[in-house]
């Protein structure tokens, strides 16, 4: 027999799976690995951190990161509270880093600071400043978009 | 002298590596999950039967390590999936693991943001398997 009180249970827990599920969308039915990977980590970071989903929340930008020793990348489409992963780079970014796999993991290890500003006195920040510094780190759109920037590292930080 | 891999010699080995870093302790500092490797069987490459390497590694240290059925490795808290030869790739520093992972070539299961955080442990664990010297099957 359908218990009517179980059935509301289950349509609510069904409404809130949806809702999470939203969170982060793929435009390839086939996204890349590494497209997998970044949109994982930042679902769970979100899911995870008040303050990241926040920021998560008030974000909206177009942003490219391409890992340069494994020639494949992605475009983060963060929309208020929505991202889509695009394999490859798309037009239109706000920001686009370049860099090799260590480095692209090392920005996903830089501390938080206190202001909300990623840490670069550490090992880790020293090692992604002085990446910066010899170009072998390369962010295009950087100096009009800061703020942007820091938004998506705190996003991107599992520190 | 080498050990088969993927064998029980090759896992002593293997822990030893690991407890002999300093680099390891320092950077799995923190670190209580247990870790499964899954090695897929390529019976042409004289690795007929999948084997699990199962990590129980614990604060910087490796409390044990040991080779036994897949389905022990895939019972863990993080699980990397690969065939033998993206495996002996790893192994003979052909191919890095971090870049691996972002390409697809090794599939990782668990947390992800726990195990990003933990990268400089994970290359270092890579980096104890290539001191183990191996005997490979498919090299016979």
């Amino acid at each position: 027999m359908h218990d009517p009180g179980r059935g509301r249970m289950a349509r609510r827990k069904v409404e809130t799976t949806a809702k999470e599920s939203a969170l982060v969308e793929y435009a390839s039915q086939e996204p890349s690995a590494f497209a997998e990977m970044l949109g994982g980590l930042i679902e769970a970071n979100v899911r995870a951190n008040p303050n990241k989903r926040k920021d998560f929340d008030a974000l909206v930008a177009r942003v490219g990161i391409w890992v340069t020793d494994i020639d494949e990348g992605v475009t983060l489409v963060f929309d208020a509270g929505r991202l889509t992963v695009y394999n490859g780079l798309e037009p239109r970014r706000t920001i686009t880093i370049r860099a090799e796999a260590e480095t692209v993991m090392s920005l996903s290890n830089l501390k938080i600071g206190p202001l909300g500003l990623p840490v670069y006195y550490d090992e880790v920040g020293r090692s992604v400043a002085l990446k910066l510094l010899r170009r072998k780190l390369q962010i295009d759109g950087l100096v009009p978009n800061i703020a942007t920037l820091n938004r998506v590292t705190r996003i991107f930080s599992v520190q | 002298m080498a050990v088969k891999a993927f064998s029980s010699d090759w896992a002593k080995q293997f822990k030893d590596e690991v407890n002999k870093s300093s680099v390891y302790k320092s950077a799995g500092k923190g670190w209580k999950w247990t870790v499964g490797l899954v090695v897929e069987a390529e019976p042409d490459k004289n690795f007929p039967e999948s084997r699990g390497v199962v990590m129980d590694l614990f604060d910087g240290e490796a409390r044990d390590i040991t080779v036994g059925p897949a389905s022990d490795a895939q019972k863990c808290d993080f699980v990397i999936t690969a065939p033998y030869t993206r495996w002996k790739q790893v192994a003979m520093k052909e191919l890095d693991a971090t870049k691996g992972m972002l390409q697809g070539k090794l599939k990782l299961k668990g947390d992800l943001p726990t195990i990003v955080r933990y990268t400089k442990a994970s290359q270092e664990m890579t980096e104890c398997t290539t001191r183990v010297a191996v005997e490979w099957p498919d090299e016979r």
